[in-house]
């Protein structure tokens, strides 16, 4: 799976690009317009992620280009910009994604994920990991081929965790996830905290191993070590 | 009122006083000046009969032929020498009609015998006179009147054009576009003054609106990217798998300053737009309506406090403004009411046209209710909150012509929204 991350501050894309390539992604990078434009023009990429704010011209113009191209990549927007105009004028032109900075990681790589799922297998797939498997299209989980009933937070937190395996994620880009930004209170944090045991509960429940693993002050890991 | 208006009624006003007030000191002028003519008549009258009545000593009515014009009747005991001259009616001698007429009274001896004598002389071709002159006089002040009205109407219609141009172009002009400030030239100093005014002002307020707007990005842009590299970076760091308990306490600390830092960059930012008036769109909201759709994203806290919800939505509140804000505007209330809120506490909700009234369970207040609607006023000094939630709520209250009042009332805690009273003649 081949991704292109257009990014002009230099760090931030070496951290996306660091972080997608350990989920196995091979990643490429463009710090301006026109190196994204001649990249985007010689070379075919599963999903492509753009910053709309580059020196040298705006990110909406490389989008353009790629769906005359490639109608088939994926696109995500990340930019500071957070207006509803950027937002709607953003999807208008075919990008299907849009994320506000700053953003977590995990959060991307999640959407990264889904996106190419859904490109790919039109959302019909199943993700199965060891013992449990999740139709997709049904929203049905299985543990050890026994169903588990799930509400639709745990569900949803269920699917970050699978496409975070393995890493760190802390509270705050979870409680985020399930709520979006306007959550932001300790509550949130308790609500996080009693998701995750439930969800551990029930994965217990159906003879699968306990795989969520807490980190001290941070938050949660998924992992089978 | 209009100023056309205005000055039409007024100088209607204005010279309908001043028209009666020649009209009747003309007529008063006229009828003296005739008074004046038939008095020296009648006094010459009066003369001639004294010297007749000096000649011959004896008055004889049929002297004369004319009836009612001379009476000389004799007077017994005291008189005195006074001439008189008073209006008196007298019957026609031929038919029944009753004519005005001047009479001078004076007495004389006749014969031994001390007489009253009256001489009159009709008024009648007088009246007419002053009536025909009067009835002249009151068309042409009428007539003068009507033209001047409706000359200084058309006048002042022209004149104040340039002024009524410049009017309408300023009531469409619209600063967040592009286009300039264009008004008409005029020939009149005062008004090509007001429009090379107006123009300064209107360019003066369309580049502080488009510095302001590109200062907001710019710094929504500068900021935003570097919090977003440190937020990647920490995520980074923590996936090492060597991490001291000091470690992980530290990069904490970093995280959620920079998630702080975040989040104030932003309410700042929005404050700023809103005060810009950056958010031009508009469309009709009900607010009843949009609050009750709200609800179900606060769902899960909700369950998870433990808060009874009350509603009590009777009436749809509408308002005409930015959805966008609309949204803000109600998140911002509603988590205020739930973050705030004691686990198993409750909340209400009320609405009727004319206002919504959103209420919760808390802790005491100690600060003053209003200041908190401050930036940056926050009950507890520690909590997560960044402080600006109210001020946004109150930043675009103003905005819309809302009235916005916090109340904490025994441990209850209200925000009560409603139309702002127009204060004067609105």
């Amino acid at each position: 799976m081949k991704i292109l991350v257009v990014e002009d501050e230099k760090g931030l894309a070496e951290s996306i690009v660091d972080y997608l390539s350990k989920e196995g992604f091979t990643c490429e990078v463009a710090n301006t317009f026109w190196q994204a434009d001649e990249k985007v023009s010689l070379y075919q990429y599963d999903c492509t992620i753009v910053d709309l704010t580059l020196p040298d011209g705006e990110g909406f113009g490389i989008i353009e280009t790629l769906k005359k191209i490639a109608a088939t990549t994926g696109i995500i927007i990340i930019s500071a910009r957070n207006t509803l105009e950027d937002k709607i004028k953003g999807l208008e032109i075919g990008s299907d994604d849009y994320m506000t900075k700053p953003f977590h990681l995990s959060e991307l790589n999640a959407r990264v994920k889904s996106l190419i799922r859904r490109r790919n297998f039109g959302g019909n797939n199943d993700m199965i990991w060891r013992e449990i498997t999740v139709q997709l299209q049904a929203r049905k989980v299985f543990v050890n081929e026994r169903e588990t009933l799930l509400s639709r937070k745990e569900y949803d937190l269920l699917l970050y965790f699978l496409s975070n395996i393995d890493v760190a994620l802390t509270k705050e880009s979870i409680a985020e996830h399930l709520w979006g930004d306007h959550m932001d209170s300790a509550d949130s944090l308790d609500m996080v905290y009693s998701h995750i045991k439930n969800l551990r509960r029930k994965i217990l429940e159906r003879g699968g191993k306990d795989y969520i693993q807490s980190i001290y002050g941070i938050g949660y890991k998924f992992t089978a070590s | 009122m209009k100023l056309l208006e205005k000055t039409s009624r007024i100088y209607l006003l204005a010279s309908l006083v001043i028209y009666l007030a020649v009209g009747v000191a003309f007529y008063w002028i006229i009828k003296y000046m005739i008074y004046d003519e038939v008095e020296t008549r009648l006094k010459v009258e009066m003369r001639d009969f004294e010297s007749f009545i000096h000649t011959h000593d004896t008055w004889n009515n049929n002297s004369y032929f004319v009836e009612n014009k001379i009476e000389v009747v004799p007077v017994y005991g005291a008189y005195d020498h006074s001439v008189i001259f008073k209006d008196t009616l007298i019957q026609n001698r031929y038919d029944e009609g009753i004519g005005p007429f001047r009479q001078v009274t004076f007495y004389t001896v006749i014969g031994g015998v001390p007489h009253r004598i009256a001489i009159r002389k009709s008024m009648i071709e007088s009246y007419k006179l002053i009536e025909a002159i009067s009835a002249a006089m009151i068309t042409f002040l009428g007539l003068l009147m009507i033209s001047m009205f409706l000359f200084q109407r058309r006048l002042s219609g022209k004149l104040w054009k340039p002024f009524y141009d410049t009017l309408t172009r300023i009531k469409e002009f619209d600063l967040t576009q592009k286009e300039k400030l264009q008004l008409p030239q005029s020939e009149v100093t005062e008004f090509s003054e007001l429009d090379d005014v107006l123009k300064k002002m209107a360019d003066k307020m369309q580049h502080d609106y488009t510095s302001l707007k590109e200062f907001t990005e710019n710094a929504s842009h500068e900021i935003q990217t570097p919090l977003a590299l440190i937020n990647a970076r920490v995520e980074q760091f923590i996936q090492s798998k060597d991490l001291s308990e000091n470690h992980t306490y530290w990069i904490e600390e970093i995280y959620h300053a920079s998630r702080r830092m975040s989040r104030l960059n932003q309410g700042l930012l929005l404050l700023a737009k809103i005060e810009n008036q950056q958010f031009t769109e508009a469309e009709d909201i009900d607010l009843t309506e949009l609050l009750k759709n709200k609800l179900p994203d606060f769902e899960d806290i909700i369950r998870h406090k433990e808060i009874d919800v009350e509603m009590n939505l009777t009436g749809s509140f509408d308002i005409h403004m930015s959805h966008a804000l609309a949204d803000i505007f109600l998140n911002n209330i509603l988590s205020n009411a739930i973050r705030h809120n004691l686990s198993k506490g409750k909340i209400c909700l009320e609405s009727d046209a004319g206002f919504i009234r959103i209420s919760n369970t808390g802790h005491d207040l100690k600060a003053d209710p209003e200041r908190l609607f401050e930036r940056f006023k926050k009950e507890s000094a520690g909590s997560e909150s960044v402080g600006l939630g109210l001020a946004i709520v109150k930043q675009i209250c103003d905005n819309y012509g809302l009235a916005v009042a916090y109340t904490y009332h025994e441990t209850i805690h209200s925000i009560l929204i409603r139309p702002e009273v127009k204060e004067g003649n609105g």
